[in-house]
């Protein structure tokens, strides 16, 4: 990595060698690239003119738990696009496996218990749960990857396939065990004590500035993916298969192998969304998970991870979902009407990506 | 060669499959009913449901599955999920497959020309509809459709009745408990309203009249205007889900954002949460318990949270009050009903009759519309546990 100090500096020597018209295009150019943070921070400049409790502390705990909850299944999706793909069974794994974990963890005394025979969970079942809901992501995620990898069939088709299968199976499951659809909820302490739950000291007015873990364990899936992304030959293989499948194989590169892990990599992260967000909304039903996916290909795209292939960064991918949470509540804050917040959140999503796609058009 | 054989296999196996499946889904055919009144012989019953995911839905789906398999009639059901164009596919496949009484779940309330359409395409093979849950035309408009054609009925709910019944409960819950329900005693009830779907005539009373009705109540005993929604800078007055999917998780999101700037310490809190639906209100108190309120504990706040739709685990959330009231709608209530009127137009009967004799099997829950004699209507109750 560049040391930042040294950067800067290279870029103010050579900042003065430039003439008038460069000097120009330079600032035009810092501008346009950083057209997101730019964007970010008037809009949230314009709110808290507005309404200044958008910088206050418990706003802020509010953003960053939101961005907590979508930046794992954005990190997943974030792959298939890289490899020019995309996956849009993200939102229906979710929906399962955040039932099967709601199912599997209900407190003994529930009302509507699914699994009769199970007792109170403790710890060691929440981790069960967690290792099921993660294999359970990771087989669709495999079976994606499989037909994508060998049929060369595109993500768009066989995502849409297998979307519609685990839907079918989702409403299959909350209709078993004489559930007949019912929302699945009163989950046990221990699982939400694990989710929604802290182990750092609470903080403010009635634990109003409390993270709850699984903001910590966002951080902790960012720190595996930065490391996954930029640090393992599996990485590179996957940025190499992105911008050419063909170079990449004659280079070497087992492409099959790499498509179906990037697609496996993806399910495990609906499979652990699925989990942590059956805790955070703490009542499932079939529907749950439903267009998730369009944020978080929207997260994506923003961050800078382009459908042409092969470039993205996991910072880009945070970046991304960031932004949409700030629209989110800006939104919210400043109680704009429900339409119009439709057209603001489009058009936003729009620019952001235009201006972010000169950058590679320049570049070409 | 090899591959060829492969995969004939797999097809091989997947039609298996299929046809496996086909059979296990439904029970079998053959089996003759028991049922001594039995009137299956030419009804061919086919039941067009909005949404299977759903929970009120599912639970009427397997509600009448059972009364109607109890009565010797196996219906063939159809998922509209949520698309009014699938519906209609399936409508007209189904009347193409022979089905003689559509029972029908409408997706799309908001225009009578959708369930005029589905009655022409019946009449013009002599099939009868039922329409149920959802409403066909709206309170300005009524008998616009249901009185112009023969062969239709309704059985279901009055869409406002719920958004009346809640704000009733609403009303009668803050007269009693006002000064504790009041939190900074500035005289005023500041509410937050979820609303499950933009442009829903059910979501539209609910949201109306549950602010309204609790409004009257409170005035009358003394409180003018007391209910007043916490966004003054909002005219919208409510939040609604964008996905249109009266998610629990919208509810959640917005609750968790307002939270972060209205709250007790701010003397700002939000002290009443009025929901569509009951997945919305799980949602909200998920947030409000997230926050430190609604957790049952000593000295901590609850805010009172009111939802419609009665689910098990809506009634288990009051049972531990956490939540406090719902309105209640019978699942089994509207499959009886259903399977009545089958049975009465298998037997014969015109449509009127066949309301009220069904209206006359239960006279609490049924009543027969006074403008409209083909609409039946099941009764709503309030549910506070």
């Amino acid at each position: 990595m560049r040391n930042p100090v040294t950067a800067v500096k290279q870029t103010a020597a050579r900042y003065k060698t430039m003439d008038a018209r460069d000097k120009k295009s330079f600032w035009v150019d810092a501008v346009l690239n950083n057209a997101i943070y730019i964007i970010l921070i008037i809009f949230v400049i314009y709110t808290w003119t507005q309404n200044s409790n958008i910088l206050s502390g418990p706003s802020i705990v509010n953003l960053i738990n939101l961005v907590a909850s979508n930046l794992p299944m954005a990190l997943g999706i974030g792959g298939c696009i890289v490899l020019t793909g995309t996956d849009l069974s993200a939102g229906r794994v979710v929906g399962l496996t955040a039932g099967i974990s709601a199912a599997l963890l209900q407190t003994a005394t529930a009302a509507n218990k699914f699994f009769d025979s199970l007792g109170e969970p403790g710890l060691a079942m929440v981790f069960m749960a967690l290792v099921l809901a993660l294999l359970l992501g990771g087989l669709v995620g495999l079976v994606n990857g499989f037909f994508v990898a060998k049929f060369q069939l595109h993500p768009f088709i066989v995502t849409l396939a297998t979307q519609l299968i685990v839907y079918g199976a989702c409403l299959m499951f909350y209709m078993s065990n004489g559930n007949n659809g019912q929302p699945i909820s009163g989950l046990s302490d221990a699982y939400r004590n694990f989710v929604t739950g802290t182990i750092l000291p609470r903080f403010g007015n009635n634990g109003a500035l409390t993270i709850p873990n699984y903001v910590l364990y966002a951080i902790i899936v960012f720190a595996i993916m930065w490391f996954t992304w930029n640090k393992t030959t599996f990485g590179k293989n996957m940025f190499a298969v992105g911008s050419n499948p063909e170079a990449a194989n004659v280079s070497g590169v087992n492409v099959f192998f790499t498509t179906m892990m990037v697609h496996a990599l993806a399910g495990v992260t609906y499979g652990y969304a699925g989990f942590i967000e059956a805790a955070r909304i703490s009542s499932n039903v079939a529907n749950t998970g439903q267009n998730y996916e369009s944020d978080a290909i929207a997260a994506c795209v923003i961050g800078g991870v382009s459908f042409v292939g092969g470039t993205g960064t996991v910072s880009g991918v945070l970046l991304g979902v960031v932004l949409l949470r700030i629209i989110f509540v800006c939104l919210t804050y400043l109680s704009v009407d429900q339409n119009l917040q439709y057209i603001i959140k489009g058009a936003i999503i729009l620019l952001a990506c235009s201006i972010d796609m000169r950058k590679y058009l320049t570049r070409k | 060669m090899k591959k060829k054989l492969l995969s004939l296999l797999l097809a091989g196996a997947m039609t298996v499959g299929l046809a496996a499946c086909g059979n296990g889904g439904d029970t079998p055919a053959e089996t003759p009913s028991d049922n001594p009144d039995a009137t299956a012989s030419d009804a061919n019953v086919a039941v067009f449901y909005y949404a299977y995911s759903d929970a009120f839905i599912s639970s009427v789906r397997s509600a009448l599955d059972t009364a109607l398999t109890g009565a010797g009639i196996e219906p063939q059901n159809f998922d509209g999920n949520s698309s009014q164009t699938t519906q209609n596919e399936y409508i007209t496949t189904a009347l193409a497959n022979g089905a003689n009484i559509l029972l029908v779940n409408l997706v799309d309330t908001a225009s009578i020309d959708t369930a005029n359409a589905i009655i022409e395409q019946a009449d013009a093979v002599g099939a009868q509809v039922v329409f149920f849950n959802r409403a066909v035309e709206g309170t300005d408009q009524e008998g616009v459709v249901l009185n112009a054609h023969e062969n239709v009925a309704f059985v279901g709910t009055d869409a406002p009745e719920a958004g009346h019944l809640q704000g009733e409960m609403i009303g009668n819950y803050l007269v009693e408990n006002f000064d504790a329900v009041d939190l900074n005693g500035d005289g005023q009830i500041s509410y937050a309203m979820f609303m499950g779907q933009v442009g829903n005539v059910e979501a539209i009373y609910r949201t109306q009249y549950s602010v309204e009705d609790a409004n009257a109540i409170l005035a009358e005993n003394g409180h003018e205007n007391a209910l007043v929604y916490f966004d003054a800078s909002n005219p919208d007055m409510y939040q609604a889900d964008q996905a249109g999917n009266w998610s629990a998780q919208a509810a959640l999101e917005y609750m968790q954002t307002n939270l972060s700037q209205y709250s007790e310490a701010n003397g700002n809190m939000i002290e009443l949460v009025i929901c569509n639906n009951d997945n919305m209100a799980e949602g909200a108190i998920s947030a409000l318990q997230a926050a430190g309120y609604n957790t049952g504990e000593e000295g901590s706040t609850t805010i009172p949270v009111f939802g419609v739709d009665a689910t098990d685990s809506a009634k288990a959330l009051i049972a531990d009050g956490y939540m406090t009231g719902t309105v209640e709608q019978s699942a089994t209530g509207m499959a009886n009903a259903l399977l009545g009127m089958v049975q009465n137009i298998s037997a014969g009967m015109t449509m009127d009759e066949a309301v009220a004799a069904v209206a006359q099997t239960d006279t609490e829950l049924y009543s027969v519309s006074d403008a409209v004699a083909n609409k039946l209507y099941v009764a709503y109750s309030a549910y506070t546990g």
